[in-house]
Parts: C-alpha cells; sequence; structure tokens
C-alpha cells in the first residue's frame, strides 16, 4: 500500500511540476497588465514598453482618423486624466464617443499604440439597476 | 398583475420550503403520506411558476411598461416573438426562466422515477427544493422581475438590443439554460443516493438519460452561440475564450468525463467516488459558471455591473453546497470502496481514465485562465489579463490528445489488452491517420497543429468505421440478416456505445473545422469603387455603396462582386444597419459564402457615402461549415444513445423483406438530407408564408418617382397610388401563383430590373432557417424512424411470442455473449 502511495505521489509531483514550469513559461509571454488610464498616467514611466491593457472611456470629439485609412487617433479617459492613444485597423462598432474601451498594446513616449481595441458588449444583462425614481431611458 | 406575480413567487418560495421539510421528514419516519405530500407540493412549484411566467410573457405581450423589467427589454415595435422571448433577455427575468425549467424538469424527472427509484425521490425532491429556493430568494429579496415604477409609468420601452435580435440568441439562451438546468437532476439525484446510502449504480441508471440529454442541450447551445458569433459579430471568427463562453464550456467538459466514466462504475464497479464527485463538479460549475458572468468578478467584453448582493449571496450558496456535498462523499466513502482494481495501463477502463483526466484537466486550465485577472488581482494586487492566444497555446495540443484518445479508446479491450490484440485493432486506423495526414501535408498544409488534427481525425474515423464493420460483421454472422439489417440491429443493441461513435464523429467534424480555423485567410482594406483586391483566391471588387431605408432601419449596403479566374462568381452584399432608437449602435450584417469548402466572408466595418469607398474585411475560412455539420452529427449520436429500445425493436425482430428496403432507404434518406440541405447556399431556403408580404419587403419599389426612391414595395409612400407599386405587387402575386418559390420570385425580379431591386440581398434571417433546417430535418428523420419502427415490431413481436421463435434462443444468447466480449 505505501509502495502505491509513493508511486503515486512521485508520479503527481512529477506531473505538477511540468504543468507548473509550463504554466509560468507560457504565461510570462502572454501576460499583459490590465490598467486603468488614471493608473497609467499616473506614473508613465512604470508601464512603459510593457505589455499592458487600458482601460477608459473615449473623450467625447477626441476620435480622428487620418483621410483614406484607418489609422486612429483619439483619447481616453478616466477621472479626468486623459492618455492619448493610437489604432490602426478597424473598430468595433460600438467605438464611439464615451464609449468603455479596452486597448491592448503599448505605452511609448507619444502615446498608448494599441494593437487591439474591444469596446464593452452591449449585453442583455444589464449594469447595477439604476436609482430608484431615476427617469427611464 | 405585478402584485399578483410577486405573491406567486413569495408562494413558491413557501410551497418548495415545505416540499423540502415534508420530504426529508417523510422519509426519516418511513411516512408515505409525507413523502407523498412532498412530491404533491412539488409538483405544485412547476404550476406556480408556469403562472408567474404566464403573468410575465402576458405584461410583454400586452406591452405593461409598468413593470421595470418588461420596460427596460421591449417596446410597442418589437414584433411577437420578440416580446415573448424578451422572457429571458435580462437577468432578473432568467432567473425566473431558469427556476421555472427547474421546476417542470425536476417535475418530470420525479414523475418518470417515482416507482422505480422509491426510496431516493424523497431526497431529490429535497435536493431540487432547495436549489429552487435559493433562486427564488434571489428573485425575492434583489432581482424582482416584477418590480414596478414607483412615479409616473413610462409609455413605451427602451427596446431589445438590436444585435440581440437575432433568431440565433432567442433560442441560444433558452438551450444553454436547459442544459445547466438538466444537469441539476443529476445531481440530485447523485446526493440523494449519498444521503440515504443507497450506493449501488441503480441512481446512475436513473440520470444516465438525463444526463444525456442535458449534455445535449448544453452542446446545442454552445454550438448556436459559435452560429451567433460567426454571423453576427462580424470578426470572422466564433470563439474567443470570452469568460462568457467559457462559463458554459467548463459543465460540459467534466459532463463529457462523466458521460465517460459512468461506463466504468457500470461495467468494472470503479471509480465510484470519481463519479459521484464529477456529479458534484458539474453542478458547481453550472452555478459558478453563472455566478462569474453575471456579478461582475470578471472582466468581460460583455459589460456585466459589478453586484456585491449577487456576488455575496451566490459565494454563500456555493460554499453551502459544496461542504454539504463533498462532506457526504467523505462521510460515505466506506460505501464507495470500488469493486475493482486497474489491472493494466493498457485497458478500457485505463482509457476512460486517461480521457477523464483530459477533460477535467481542459476545464481546470480554463477555470484557471478565466479567473486569473481576478486571482492575480486578489494576490499581487495587479489585474493581470491573459488573451486568447494564451488559451489557444494550450488548448490546441489538448484538444489534439484528447482527439487521439477518441480514437485509441475504443481499440482497446476491457480489463487488459495483448500485443496480438493492439496488431490487429490499430493496424487500419493508423493506414487510415497515416494516409489522411500524408495527403493533407503533402497539399502543403503545415503539420502542426493543422496537419496533426487531419491525421488524428482520419484515425478516429478509422476506428470508428472499424468498429461499425466487426461488430455488425459478427451480428451478420450469428443471425444470418444482411449487412444493413444487422448494422441496424447492432446500433439497437448498444445504443449508447454506437449512439457515441456516432457523436465521436461528430466531434472530428468539428476538430475538421478547427484545423480550418488554422488555415484561414484575412485581409482589411479601404477600397474606392472599382477598386479591386486578390484574396486566397478570389478576385473581390468592390462596385458602390447604396443607402436605403425599410421604415424600421436604415441600411447601408455595399456591392460587391466576387469573381475567380476572370468569371463573376457572385454579387455580396455586406451591409451596417442602423435601427431606430439605437442609431448610435449599428449592427454589421455579414455576407458569407458558404461552400463545404470554405465561406468567403466578407464585412463592411466602415464607410464614406460621399466618395462610394468603403473598409471592407474580407476573411476566407476553409471548411468552417464541418463545425456546424459537426454539431448535427452529433446531436443525431446523442438521439439515437438516449432513443428507447422500442425505436430499433424492428431491427432485431424479423421483418418482411419488402419493409427491409424501405427501412434501409428511410434511414439513409435521414442521413443524406442534412447534407444535401447543408450543401445548398446559405440563401436557399426560405419561410413559406406570408410570401407575398415578405417580397414586398424584400423588393424596392421601381416607380421611379422622387417619394419612392429606394423605399421597398411594404413602404413606399405613394401606395397605394403609385404605378410602380401596383404593377410590382401584382407582377409578385403572379408569379406565386405560377407555383414559384421566394427565390424564383425574387430572381425573376432581378432578371427584369437589375440587382438594384432587391432591398436587403444578403439577408441573415433567412440564412438562420438555413441552419436551422438541417437539425429539424436531422430531428424528423429520426421521430419517423421511431414511429414506423414501432408500428413494425409490433407484429413481429406477436409472432415471437406465438410459439415459433425464429431465432434460435442459444444462438441469440451466444450473440449476446459475443457482443458484449465486443465491447
Amino acid at each position: 500500500m505505501s509502495h502505491k502511495a509513493a508511486k503515486i505521489g512521485v508520479t503527481s509531483l512529477v506531473l505538477l511540476t511540468a504543468f507548473g514550469v509550463l504554466l509560468y513559461t507560457t504565461l510570462g509571454e502572454s501576460m499583459q497588465y490590465y490598467k486603468y488610464v488614471d493608473e497609467v498616467v499616473a506614473q508613465p514611466a512604470a508601464w512603459k514598453d510593457k505589455n499592458l491593457q487600458v482601460h477608459g472611456n473615449v473623450v467625447p470629439g477626441s476620435i480622428g482618423r487620418k483621410r483614406d485609412s484607418l489609422d486612429y487617433r483619439f483619447e481616453i479617459q478616466r477621472n479626468g486624466q486623459k492618455l492619448t492613444a493610437f489604432y490602426s485597423g478597424v473598430v468595433p462598432d460600438t467605438f464611439k464617443d464615451d464609449s468603455e474601451v479596452v486597448l491592448t498594446g503599448r505605452l511609448t513616449t507619444e502615446g498608448f499604440k494599441a494593437t487591439d481595441m474591444t469596446a464593452k458588449c452591449p449585453s442583455k444583462y444589464e449594469a447595477a439597476a439604476p436609482p430608484l425614481g431615476a427617469a427611464p431611458k | 398583475m405585478a402584485t399578483l406575480g410577486y405573491y406567486l413567487l413569495l408562494a413558491a418560495f413557501v410551497v418548495a420550503a415545505y416540499a423540502a421539510a415534508i420530504s426529508v421528514g417523510g422519509a426519516r419516519r418511513r411516512s408515505l403520506a409525507l413523502t407523498e405530500s412532498g412530491i404533491g407540493a412539488f409538483y405544485l412549484v412547476t404550476a406556480i411558476m408556469a403562472a408567474a411566467s404566464a403573468i410575465i410573457v402576458y405584461a410583454f405581450v400586452t406591452g405593461d411598461y409598468s413593470i421595470k423589467y418588461v420596460q427596460r427589454y421591449s417596446d410597442s415595435a418589437q414584433p411577437l416573438f420578440y416580446k415573448l422571448t424578451s422572457y429571458w433577455g435580462g437577468l432578473d427575468g432568467s432567473i425566473m426562466f431558469w427556476v421555472s425549467l427547474l421546476s417542470a424538469f425536476g417535475a418530470i424527472a420525479v414523475y418518470v422515477n417515482r416507482e422505480r427509484h422509491r426510496e431516493l425521490i424523497p431526497f431529490v425532491v429535497a435536493v431540487i427544493s432547495v436549489v429552487e429556493m435559493f433562486f427564488l430568494f434571489l428573485m425575492i429579496v434583489h432581482n424582482n422581475p416584477f418590480s414596478t415604477y414607483l412615479t409616473q409609468n413610462p409609455t413605451d420601452g427602451a427596446g431589445l438590443n438590436p444585435l440581440l435580435q437575432n433568431f440565433y440568441m432567442v433560442i441560444h439562451p433558452p438551450t444553454m439554460y436547459s442544459g445547466f438546468v438538466g444537469l441539476t437532476i443529476p445531481y440530485a439525484f447523485g446526493m440523494a443516493a449519498l444521503i440515504t446510502g443507497h450506493l449501488d449504480d441503480s441512481w446512475l441508471r436513473a440520470v444516465r438519460r438525463w444526463t444525456m440529454i442535458a449534455w445535449l442541450f448544453l452542446s446545442i447551445g454552445l454550438g448556436l452561440g459559435m452560429i451567433w458569433a460567426y454571423e453576427e459579430l462580424g470578426w470572422g471568427g466564433y470563439w474567443m475564450w470570452d469568460p462568457v463562453e467559457n462559463a458554459g464550456l467548463l459543465p460540459w467538459f467534466t459532463a463529457t468525463a462523466f458521460l465517460h466514466s459512468v461506463m466504468v462504475q457500470e461495467r468494472r464497479g470503479m471509480l465510484r467516488v470519481w463519479n459521484v464527485s464529477l456529479v458534484i463538479t458539474t453542478f458547481f460549475l453550472t452555478l459558478f459558471g453563472t455566478f462569474m458572468t453575471r456579478s461582475g468578478i470578471v472582466q468581460s467584453v460583455h459589460s456585466f455591473g459589478q453586484d456585491p448582493v449577487l456576488t455575496q449571496l451566490f459565494t454563500t450558496f456555493m460554499v453551502a453546497m459544496l461542504i454539504f456535498s463533498f462532506g457526504f462523499v467523505i462521510y460515505r466513502m466506506p460505501l464507495l470502496q470500488a469493486r475493482n482494481e486497474l489491472d493494466s495501463w493498457l485497458s478500457r477502463e485505463a482509457a476512460f481514465m486517461y480521457n477523464n483526466w483530459i477533460l477535467l484537466f481542459s476545464a481546470f486550465f480554463v477555470l484557471f485562465a478565466t479567473m486569473f485577472p481576478t486571482l492575480s488581482e486578489a494576490v499581487t494586487g495587479q489585474r493581470i489579463t491573459v488573451a486568447a492566444p494564451f488559451f489557444n497555446q494550450w488548448m490546441v495540443p489538448i484538444g489534439l490528445v484528447m482527439l487521439l484518445l477518441t480514437g485509441i479508446g475504443p481499440l482497446l479491450a476491457w480489463r487488459r489488452s495483448t500485443v496480438e490484440n493492439l496488431k490487429s485493432q490499430f493496424l487500419v486506423p493508423t493506414i487510415c491517420g497515416l494516409a489522411l495526414g500524408g495527403t493533407v501535408v503533402a497539399l502543403g498544409i503545415p503539420l502542426w497543429s493543422s496537419g496533426l488534427c487531419f491525421a488524428f481525425s482520419g484515425f478516429v474515423l478509422g476506428t470508428i468505421t472499424q468498429e461499425f464493420w466487426s461488430g455488425a460483421r459478427v451480428r451478420q454472422q450469428t443471425s444470418g440478416t444482411d449487412l444493413f439489417t444487422a448494422l441496424v440491429g447492432l446500433v439497437g443493441r448498444n445504443k449508447r456505445r454506437y449512439g457515441g461513435y456516432l457523436v465521436h464523429v461528430g466531434i472530428v467534424l468539428m476538430f475538421l473545422g478547427f484545423a480550418g480555423e488554422g488555415l484561414k485567410k484575412h485581409e482589411t482594406l479601404l477600397m474606392k469603387p472599382g477598386q479591386q483586391v486578390h484574396v486566397g483566391g478570389y478576385d473581390i471588387r468592390h462596385d458602390r455603396i447604396r443607402v436605403t431605408d425599410d421604415g424600421r432601419k436604415q441600411m447601408v449596403t455595399a456591392e460587391i462582386t466576387v469573381l475567380r479566374d476572370g468569371a463573376e462568381l457572385t454579387k455580396m452584399y455586406p451591409a451596417r444597419w442602423f435601427f431606430r432608437k439605437h442609431e448610435d449602435q449599428p449592427t454589421t450584417e455579414v455576407a458569407i459564402r458558404r461552400s463545404f469548402a470554405e465561406d468567403l466572408y466578407i464585412v463592411m466595418p466602415q464607410f464614406e457615402p460621399g466618395q462610394q469607398s468603403a473598409n471592407i474585411e474580407i476573411t476566407v475560412t476553409p471548411l468552417v461549415n464541418w463545425l456546424w455539420f459537426g454539431f448535427g452529427v452529433l446531436a443525431l449520436g446523442t438521439l439515437v444513445a438516449v432513443l428507447p429500445e422500442t425505436a430499433f425493436a424492428f431491427a432485431s425482430a424479423r421483418v418482411p423483406d419488402a419493409v427491409k428496403a424501405a427501412t434501409a432507404s428511410m434511414i439513409l434518406l435521414a442521413i443524406v438530407t442534412p447534407a444535401a440541405v447543408q450543401a445548398q447556399d446559405g440563401t436557399g431556403v426560405v419561410a413559406k408564408s406570408p410570401q407575398q408580404r415578405q417580397l414586398e419587403q424584400q423588393i424596392i419599389c421601381m416607380c421611379g418617382s422622387s417619394g419612392c426612391v429606394h423605399s421597398t414595395l411594404e413602404n413606399c409612400p405613394m401606395r397605394p397610388a403609385c404605378h410602380g407599386h401596383t404593377a410590382q405587387t401584382a407582377e409578385i402575386q403572379a408569379l406565386l401563383k405560377e407555383g414559384k418559390d421566394l427565390d424564383q420570385t425574387l430572381a425573376a425580379f432581378v432578371e427584369k430590373y437589375g440587382q438594384a431591386v432587391l432591398a436587403v440581398p444578403a439577408n441573415t434571417g433567412f440564412n438562420a432557417l438555413a441552419w436551422l433546417l438541417p437539425y429539424a430535418l436531422g430531428f424528423a428523420g429520426l421521430v419517423t424512424i421511431l414511429l414506423t419502427a414501432r408500428r413494425w415490431s409490433r407484429p413481429a413481436t406477436a409472432v415471437a411470442g406465438g410459439g415459433e421463435t425464429p431465432i434460435d434462443p442459444s444462438l441469440d444468447a451466444r450473440l449476446d455473449d459475443e457482443l458484449r466480449n465486443l465491447d
């Protein structure tokens, strides 16, 4: 019985270690820090050139697009802190003034260079209920 | 009305509490009267929930906007169909829908099993009632769907999000819920077995079929979600490892594991602790999935609000449930001893164990990666996310191993496989795998990971064919029938096994679809009118942009010509629709050209009407249709496995020869029909009635007067005096009278007036029907077979009972024996 237990123990230890090592190495490549705009703006030096996801709202009226191209320049904000962002490619349907976006990319001295953009998808599961008596939309 | 609804929820809570208490009390005192009363109360909950559901549906249909939930998820302009389905459009309603389904499923399960598993029933009633109570409590204190506006009532609703006004999004949630709720039943039976100590295999028999049905719902639900993402969201893919998607996948993994390991327990009496733990884990994951997506604990592209109250309630319930359940597992450990030990690592039961480990590991990995942002924030204070590439990096190899195991498992013998045994069994499948893998690699497909996927698929298909072939041969020799009847009889004898193989075929087809995903070509560019681009063997030309309006929405459509080798292949019309009230949130209408080999998928995310230029996203995805087809085969296989015995009685009984041929052709038809439908283009199948109205919505009035330009016949402002309108409606009527269907009529119009006559050339609504049809046909075919089989089997049984046994009983016994050994 103890022999069997030892066998099981060693096997699971080896498997777990292998799994842990694999997980650690693969995680390192694909990890992205998830930050809000104001956190990034507060310490730009700390976040420069790291895999980063930035969460914020599009500043109304800031969206600009180069003519005949898919190059966008806009600003995102949170708690009054603003960050200029660049994105090249097709934007989601829900990307518009004041929409909530999560950008993936790197922070540079000119601004945030995004390689990927997700805008919050409207879902049937609403956010917290509006306060009592608030006018319905 | 709303008050009545709320009181009904309160009443349901009280009655469920009574049912739980009285059942436990009755079981302890061995009082039949008390347990019967518990069952009665249990049925009553179902009735109350049905009444409450009726009230909310009535409120939706009549537009009672004093109820907040109705106001938020519907408006007066919505078609009736969407008004009905707005019931599960939001969180509060979906919880109520959940309870209603659970009470209905529970009532059926209790009714079916009340005689056979008398000792378990009181606790089954108690466990389900407690789960119902939790959700009812949630509604009463926190998510009341019947809450009303206290001050003035709004006159109209906010309307359902246009993205969700889609056929698949209407049937996807109830399918998912049915799967989730269905998995509560096995849990209830498992717990009842643990509590009563009746831990023989009878509880497994009671839930086997249930689990398969729930699993089928879950699978189809996942499939529908994928189709929705593919057709509606317009990013060219169907799965992006979003937490919401993962939430549905987690219990699917563990339920699949359970369906496999259950066979080991039935046959060898092993893995008993494991099985009951799997059932508990599966139920836990259905709760956890719901919790994860609704409470805002995980960041997702779906915006869920943070809801601390919901988080608290759910956490409490889940922790209590885990402690209670696993507490009983530990308490009953002595009764759960395995009857046998594992003989060899090269045996069928070992293969089932590998399968279980991999499935469980998949579930664990997906759970870990989904929760990683939350975990990392809790541990380090930094929110660190992992994206889809990370999931793929892990799940692709895991999936491939799983696929390979699907082929290896059936080749191993129970208890122990000998070397000769392995040689003879592996020969054919290995050749199949090498042949298919070699061919595709020679065609230039990379070995990793698509090439391997093809090779393994070939291996699995080889295994399954060999299984069917050798089984049918044995049966043919012993029973002396023709090969085909032997094959059907074989499936009928062991429906679960051969139905399971069919499911495996479906899985293989899906994997072929996944392999195609790795080979897709993608291009995004800004195109001016007349500009042409070459992508994946197609030449794609942007012609112009057109703006139309049908009264409910404004539609901006790009006209695109697809050429291959200079010859025009087809025209495609990607569009953007701007629904009234939701103008700031246009929907993307994807244009898809489907074929068995590949899909051409075109999206127009942006446009400039002034310059007539548009951004065009072109994706060529090989083999993606095999994925949907695989779901169809999977559903068919599961249905074979859950069908009652009588469905196959005709093949084991003696059947007149004429009938045999008819059966053969019918079954062939049932198999081929979905394939034939699949082969047609998505626009080929259209609803029948009311055709005229549909056509009038699709055809643009060509009278040419300025007021009429670009409106459909139905919305032509000059109607009915407009000469174009009258002439065209008359034409439609004439064509329909000639017996032409919608497409032919439309084609006739296109011939006469040109493409411009069509308001919405690529209508996804019709595609939707086309994709559902294979499933419907497959199902209808099976039902027909079942019914005919029943009719035929009756006289045959009478003959058998008449004293003259058609088959020598000793032969029959020998056949059974051989089949068992074969198993």
